[in-house]
Order: C-alpha cells, then structure tokens, then sequence
C-alpha cells in the first residue's frame, strides 16, 4: 500500500536507488509502533474522544504510508504461481526457512500465508507475470477461501510476531485414534511425507476441494467403527455425554462394540425368545382367571354346602398310579378349629369393626380381575389419601425425586443434576465431524526455534482454531470434536475482533460437592 | 391290626436286641410313630415289607431299612394298604384311620389341575400360600404337595419365610428352592443351591419391616426366575409361613400374598383366620380352609430350640453330624466388617426432619468385635466388598454361608470361626444374627 504509488514499472522500482542522505534519514528513522491505548466502546461524542481517535489514526496511516528501506541483497525473490496456489522462490531463501517453506520437487516453496508475512516483514519480494506485488496486491491475492482467510491470516501473522512458529495443521498427521491408545510412535514415513506438504491442506473451511479428500485417516477410521452404530449416532446428533473415563475407553467402547453386539445378539436371541414369552406371560396374566368352579379345592369353610362328598380326583393328576375314592368331608367340617379366641373388650370391639369390613365390598375391587390391577387400585387411593399431589405425578413431566422416599442427600444431588457434568474427551470419539469448526494451525513455542526441524517438528505446543467475534461460541459438540482431533495437545480458540485478538482455552474441571456420605 | 412279634429271633429281625413290631395297614390308614427325644434315645429303623407307602409324600422302598433319629415324628400313610416292620421302641405308637390325607390329596389334584391349565395357555403356575397357627402342620403340608408335584413331573419351588423353623437353611434366614424331586425319607429336601437371605432372629416381629422386605426380594427373584425358566413359571411355588397370625404377623401374610401375588392360600385348622383373609385379600385368590392332621403334635419351646440348633449343625457337620468336617481359623476383626441390621429405636424428636421411624429398621449398624460376639451365628454376605457405595445393597443382598464365632480374643484382635468351608472367606461382610450355637457335640 506505502508503494503503490510508485509501482509503476519494475525497472523503476529495481533501480530505485537512495542517497547517502536519504538513507540515512530511513534508517536514523523511530520505528516505534504506536500505543493503542484502552479501547473506547462508545462513541460519547466528547472531542476529547474523537482528537484521540484522529490522532492515533494519523499515526497508524503514516506508519503504513512510510516508506519501507531494505537491503536488496537480504530481499528474496519469488514468484506467485496462482495455479497451484504457492510461491515458488527464485532465489535462495534466508533464515527464515528454518521454520517456514517446503520443498516440492526440488523447489523451494512458500505458503501464500508464510509469503505474505514474509512480504511484510521485507523479507521478500513476490512476483507474478514478472510484475512485483505490493503487499495489498498480496493479501487480495493470497488470502482467499482456498487458502487461509483474512482472519486465519491475522492469527497467523500474530502469533509469527510474537515468535512462535505456525504451521498449518495437517489433520491427516494426527495418529489415528487407535494408534494413540495404543501408543504408537509415530512412523517416520509420515513425518516425512508431513514436511514435503505437498498440498498441505487449507486450513480454512473449503467448501468443495482440498478439504474433503483429506478428510483425516483417523475420522475415517472412526467412521468404520461406528458406522455399525451409526444410527445411534444419527438419533444422537448432540451430545451424548456418557460417563467414561476418557476417549481411550470410549475407543474401546467402539472398537470392542461389534463383537460386544455379536455376543449379545446372541444372547439376545434367548432373551428376545424369553421377553416374548414374558410378553406372552403377561399378556396372559392380565386375563389370568383361575376358574374356581372348575377347580375344586376341598375347601371346608365354604359356605355353599356343595356336596359332602368330594368326587374322587383325576387319577391323572396325582402321583403315581394313584386312584382313591370320593371323599367325605362333613366329618372334618365338625372338626376344624372353630374355637374362640380369647379376646380383651377393646380387641372385641376392634374385631367387630374389621367384620364389617370386607375389600371385596368394593366394587372396584371386585373389577379387578388380578393382582397387578388391584395393586394398581391401591396405589391410586394410597396416593389419594396420602394427599400427594397426584397432578403433578401424573403427567408426563414427573418431579425428580418423591419426598416420601429418603435417599442420601449424594443420591438426591446424583438424581437432580439433569445437566450431568461431562469430560472434554467423552463420546468424542463417536460424534460425527462438523465443517463448522476445524483446527488451523499447529503452534510451536519460540523457544525451539534455534533446533527445530521442520522434518520432525514434534509435539506442538498448543492447536490453534481460528474464529471471529462475530461468530458463534463453539459448542460443547465443537469443543469435543476438536479435543478429541487434537489429542493431549490443547486446542486454543482464537477469537479475531477486527484488529485484535484473544485466546481462549477450554479446559476440564470437576465441580466441587460438598456432600459426606 | 398291630401285630406283636416281640422278642423273636429270626432273619425278620436282624438287628439284635432291638424290639421289632409288624404292622399291617389297611388302605387310606396312617402309622404314626415318635422317637423318643433326649441324648440316650436310640433309633428307630423303619421297613416296609409289602404293599406301598408313604412318608409325607415320599415312597418308601420295599426291604430297605429307613433310621429315624430322636425327637422324630413319623407317619407312614398308604393308599393301597401296606405292612412295615418297626425296628426299636418308639414312645408312642398307633395307626390312624382318621387322616386327612384325602382332602390334601384332593388339593394337590386342584394344584395340578392349574398347573395344566398354566401349560396349556402360557401362564405363570399357581402360587400357594400355606397359613395357620404353629403347630398345625403347615411344614409338612408343603412337604407333601411339594413332592406331589415333583413325582407328577413338575419343578415347584419352596418358599420358606417361617424364620424359627427353617426347612431349607439355618434358622434366622428366609430362602427359597427349587424341589427336583421328591423329599427323601430321612432327610427331606435335599438342599442345593437355595437363595436364602438374612433375617437374624427366629421370629418375625423383631423387625418385621425387613420381614416384609426380605419377602418383596424373594417374590422380586422368584418371579425373574419364572420369567426365564418356563417350568418353574408353571411349577409355581409353595410358601409356608410362620405361626404368628395375629396383628403384625397377620400383616406379614397379606403382605406376602400381595408380594408373591398368590392364587391360593391355605389355612389349616383356623377360620377365623380363614374369615379374616376371605375379607382382606381381593376376591380372585381363592382362601381355602383345611383341617389339620390328628398326628400333629405340639412341640414344646424346647424341643423348637433343639430342632433349630439341630439344624445349625446340620449346616456344618451334615446330617446326623456324619457327612460334613468343618474348619475352624482365626478371622482377624479389621478383615471383616460386622453389621447388625435394625438401629434401635429413638425419639423421634431425635431424628433428621422429614425421617420416619421405621426407616432405622432397615439401617445397617456396625457392630464391635467383642466377647458378647461369641456362639454368635453370623451370615457372610454376598454383597461385593467395597466401601460405602456397597453398604446399601447388604440387606437386599443374599447370603454365601454361615459361620459361627467360637472363641473371642480381644487382645489380638481375632476371632476363631467355625466355618464349612477353609480360609479365606469369600466376602468380608458380615451379619450378626440372635441366633447362638454352642458346638457342644
């Protein structure tokens, strides 16, 4: 932007040479950045407000329209090749491609975003169809939706700033979830094939190309294991927070699961068989009614005088080759216990008043043709009575807890938390990926800076996801996909306001309870 | 009709010095016979000689000598008319022609008339509630439908909640089992792998709400087992109850009849408590009133406390004390953690807001090891050891076995058990009961 005034021809600007004076004057010249200040919110109108406003953006103009002096020995030269959306360099690259850059095919490579940092720290000079680009003509031409976007670009150019070293996060790169259960070293192969980032994938949410054919092995792989639960998964699109441990259990859930389910099935067949009959059962136990005429019991205190005499029973019926003739029970009618018991006058009076009492009196009781409609009954009147509020047990939002039953004041706490508390890692390994939310860049502290490799960059130190201020908060299913993704490393979420940016980090917790029980 | 062949010498009699008596039974007559009671008595041995008969359902083999042990009360009954021998000299000894053997039978019939109309039409099998006072013969009852059932071919299962005289367990306990075939003669039902839960004192009425609950888990596995085994479902079950009839005890048994959901109750030798439960439980089960047995005898608080103790000792040294070697080893008290279910009752201005009295029934009371532990019989647990996340399911839990403390020694620490199997012990929570046994024999 500062030379765009004077790119008329690149003869002009490649001869453009300084006096003594004039260099001088550049160099001797404060490149101290102007202080931002606190941030004003609101306009209040004030003039006090809007001179502070003008005059700090004076000063950021006129730090922008300055004049950039560099060696042109220390300015590499390289050309944009739209095509493939790289910049080739053209002459030997500095001391930044200890950190930055790859190599394909022999040729020194740069990232569009890695180019235009480079660019703005005078490091380099990009040229395209021979014409050289100011840096304006590089963040329109560089910054697009199948590279990094504007915002990515700030984050970027941020955390270059302040030393780090970013490089885009290559999902692929990431061990398959199984891998990292089962802790193995990561191949050398693939820590090859990571630097020669052939076509390293963008880190920005691209619709259609590059993001889709390398949809990372892992989720793929995850995909295969749950694609037997997938339906489950399908009904359970939000988060199912399952009280596993950690994601390595979940995987074992996962992987474990189709023999789990084959076993069970197998089981399940006997039980399927089993809970029909049980159906069956009680399907049939709902009209269970034992005809009792029919089925005579040699019943002496019945009052209907049958017959004295009990037909000799079904031989079939009784063990052996049993026959035995009728029977006469009216001797044994005389001789059954009917004696008096010896009673106080209060447990008289309390007798008599249970004589009155018959539950079979009651005709909604003699409605009830077994035991699990009579218990029902008395549930209800036990209910009634009581003076529960049956109205607020009867619909289909019940309360959580019946008063009437004590339970430890953990359970109760157990019982009432509807929001159960969840780990970052659990379930994360059954969600289904979202194009909403991906990791950008990988992060590696300044301090390795002097022995890094880029063949061999290690662990990151952190994982950062770029969002604006504008957006929406990532939510909890977000949060685990990506933690899951990124595995030990943390996921650091930058939120780009315009010009500024904040890092926020989501991390586990367990809520305190202050309950002994 | 009992014919004396005293004193004679001859291959009929061949154990010397015994007394032997023939009697000939005619059809539908019983022989009923005791053993005389005490440690001098000596056995009794039982042969029959022709014709069939039975013991409490079970058949008696022809020529093969039958031993009853003191305290024993016998009655052989034949349908066809039988003669046995009678080896020894019972203390008291007659036949009977004045049974009710016909109407039981005739109850068995309309069982099993039931059970055949569960098979035909997949249903649970008829659930049977036996009732009465204490000494009407309510155990021998369920005995003899019991083996009735199994020797028609069904899988019936015994429900024993009478926890002063146990026929399954020790004493104490409540449990279940499932009958496979028909009582033996001298022993009864063979006892393999019953469910028994602790109840810790011989009668229902020092807790009676864990009676009740005991009963619901009881019914609760009971009727799981009925849904996956289709012939215990259609053997259904016979329960015998205790003798306390009266107030709480009463309660007990509609409680338990609502549980257990039974269609048939039977009270023997009572109507008044036949009138109470034709009044207090719905109108589909079917309260039936029976007469009790001539022969039944009444047992003296005695001769209960012998046959509980005998039955302890059955536990560990098997029957007559001939089968079984049981160990005995030190526990050491921080092993093994002891509870006593039922706090004692307290004010209820004493209680947390909102808590009941009967709650502390079912509450788990640690208990100290201490000398007043000793002779104490003690249910080991099968609740998985653990800490206070497990303490919760102890009551509703079953029970592995039993061991009793022999010897306590506060100073070390450590406790010596009497135990059936060897050390260790497979679960470390232990249940006090009121029971003590002293291994005196």
């Amino acid at each position: 932007m500062a030379d765009q005034n004077k790119k008329d021809t690149p003869e002009k600007f490649c001869c453009e040479m300084l006096s003594p004076s004039e260099l001088f004057a550049a160099r001797a010249r404060s490149h101290k950045i102007p202080v931002k200040g606190q941030k004003d919110f609101f306009p209040n109108d004030s003039d006090e407000q809007r001179e502070r406003l003008e005059q700090s953006l004076n000063e950021h103009w006129s730090l922008i329209s300055e004049e950039r002096v560099e060696r042109l020995g220390s300015i590499v030269k390289a050309s944009w090749i739209p095509s493939e959306q790289i910049v080739e360099l053209q002459s030997p690259a500095g001391k930044f491609w200890q950190t930055m850059g790859f190599s394909d095919n022999g040729k020194q490579c740069l990232l569009p975003e890695e180019a235009l940092y480079l660019m703005e720290c005078g490091n380099l000079q990009v040229f395209y169809q021979d014409l050289p680009l100011s840096i304006q003509d590089g963040y329109e031409r560089f910054l697009s939706s199948n590279t990094v976007s504007l915002q990515q670009y700030q984050v970027f150019g941020h955390l270059k700033r302040l030393g780090y070293v970013v490089h885009r996060f290559d999902p692929s790169s990431e061990p398959a979830s199984y891998a990292r259960q089962l802790n193995l070293p990561q191949s050398h192969d693939r820590a090859g094939r990571q630097v020669k980032r052939k076509r390293s994938t963008s880190p920005t949410p691209a619709p259609t190309s590059s993001q889709t054919d390398t949809q990372d092995a892992s989720e793929r792989m995850e995909e295969d294991q749950c694609s037997h639960d997938g339906e489950e998964a399908k009904k359970l699109p939000e988060l199912h927070p399952t009280t596993s441990p950690g994601a390595a259990e979940a995987q074992t859930d996962a992987t474990s699961s189709p023999d789990q389910s084959g076993v069970r099935n197998w089981w399940m067949t006997d039980v399927g068989r089993n809970s029909g009959n049980q159906a069956d059962h009680h399907a049939a136990s709902g009209s269970t009614r034992w005809d009792f005429s029919s089925i005579l019991f040699p019943d002496l205190g019945s009052s209907e005088r049958l017959s004295s005499r009990l037909a000799s029973p079904d031989s079939s019926l009784l063990p052996g080759t049993l026959a035995v003739g009728d029977c006469n029970i009216s001797p044994w009618r005389r001789r059954v216990n009917q004696r008096e018991v010896k009673m106080s006058l209060k447990e008289r009076e309390e007798d008599k008043h249970r004589r009155q009492w018959d539950v079979n009196r009651d005709r909604e009781v003699r409605q009830c043709r077994n035991w699990a409609e009579y218990r029902d009954l008395l549930a209800r009147r036990e209910g009634k009575r009581k003076g529960q509020p049956a109205h607020l047990w009867n619909r289909e939002v019940t309360p959580l807890h019946d008063p009437t039953q004590p339970i430890s004041t953990g359970e109760l706490l157990e019982k009432i938390s509807v929001i159960k508390s969840t780990h970052l890692l659990d379930g994360a390994s059954r969600l289904k990926g979202s194009d909403e939310w991906r990791i950008c860049f990988n992060v590696y502290q300044p301090d390795m800076v002097a022995d890094f490799k880029k063949s061999n960059p290690g662990k990151p130190y952190s994982r950062m996801c770029v969002c604006s201020f504008d957006g929406p908060v990532p939510d909890l299913h977000a949060i685990k996909l990506l933690a899951f993704q990124s595995g030990d490393v943390p996921v650091v979420f930058a939120v780009v306001d315009y010009g500024d940016i904040s890092f926020y980090t989501f991390k586990d917790f367990q809520l305190p309870t202050d309950v002994f029980p | 009709m009992a014919t004396e062949v005293a004193e004679k010498p001859s291959e009929d009699a061949p154990v010397p010095g015994k007394v032997s008596n023939r009697f000939d039974l005619e059809k539908e007559t019983e022989l009923r016979f005791e053993v005389e009671s005490g440690e001098a008595a000596e056995q009794l041995e039982l042969e029959l000689l022709s014709g069939m008969a039975e013991v409490f359902g079970s058949e008696l083999n022809r020529n093969k000598k039958y031993t009853f042990g003191p305290g024993s009360k016998i009655a052989v009954f034949t349908w066809q008319g039988c003669s046995v021998n009678l080896y020894g000299k019972p203390e008291v000894s007659y036949v009977s022609k004045d049974t009710p053997m016909l109407l039981y039978l005739n109850t068995h019939a309309a069982l099993e008339q039931m059970r055949k109309q569960a098979e035909r039409d997949n249903e649970r099998g008829p659930r049977v509630m036996v009732v009465g006072p204490t000494d009407v013969g309510k155990s021998t009852v369920c005995r003899l439908l019991l083996s009735y059932a199994v020797r028609v071919g069904r899988r019936p299962t015994l429900v024993e909640l009478d926890v002063g005289q146990s026929g399954v367990s020790v004493p104490g306990t409540v449990s279940a089992l499932c009958i496979e075939r028909p009582a033996d003669v001298e022993e009864g039902f063979s006892v393999q792998a019953p469910l028994v839960y602790h109840f810790g004192s011989t009668t229902p009425g020092t807790n009676i709400k864990l009676y009740n609950k005991l009963t619901s888990c009881l019914a609760e596995v009971f009727s799981q087992r009925c849904e996956v085994n289709r012939k215990a479902s259609v053997g259904g079950c016979i329960i015998n109850t205790c003798g306390w009839v009266k107030g709480s005890g009463y309660q007990a048994l509609v409680h338990c009849a609502s549980a257990f959901e039974v269609d048939v109750v039977l009270v023997l030798d009572h109507e008044r408590l036949y009138n109470e439960l034709k009044r207090d439980l719905p109108h589909f089960v079917r309260v039936v009133l029976l007469p009790k047995s001539g022969g039944v005898v009444e047992r003296s608080k005695e001769c209960r406390r012998d046959t509980r103790d005998e039955k302890i000792r059955e536990y560990f040294y098997g029957f007559r004390g001939l089968s079984f070697y049981p160990f005995s080893y030190e526990v050491r008290f921080s092993d093994v953690r002891i509870y006593k279910i039922g706090a004692p009752s307290i004010p209820d201005s004493c209680l947390p807001l909102g808590m009941s009295q009967d709650d502390t029934q079912l509450k788990l009371v640690p208990v100290t090891p201490g000398r007043d532990l000793t002779y104490h019989v003690l249910s080991v647990s099968s609740a998985e050891d653990g800490e206070e996340g497990a303490r919760k399911g102890i009551v509703e839990s079953p029970v592995c076995g039993f061991i009793v403390v022999t010897n306590v020694d506060t100073q070390t620490q450590v406790m010596k058990v009497l135990s059936p199997a060897p050390r260790p012990l497979p679960r470390h929570t232990l249940l006090i009961m009121d029971i003590r046994f002293m291994d005196m024999k």
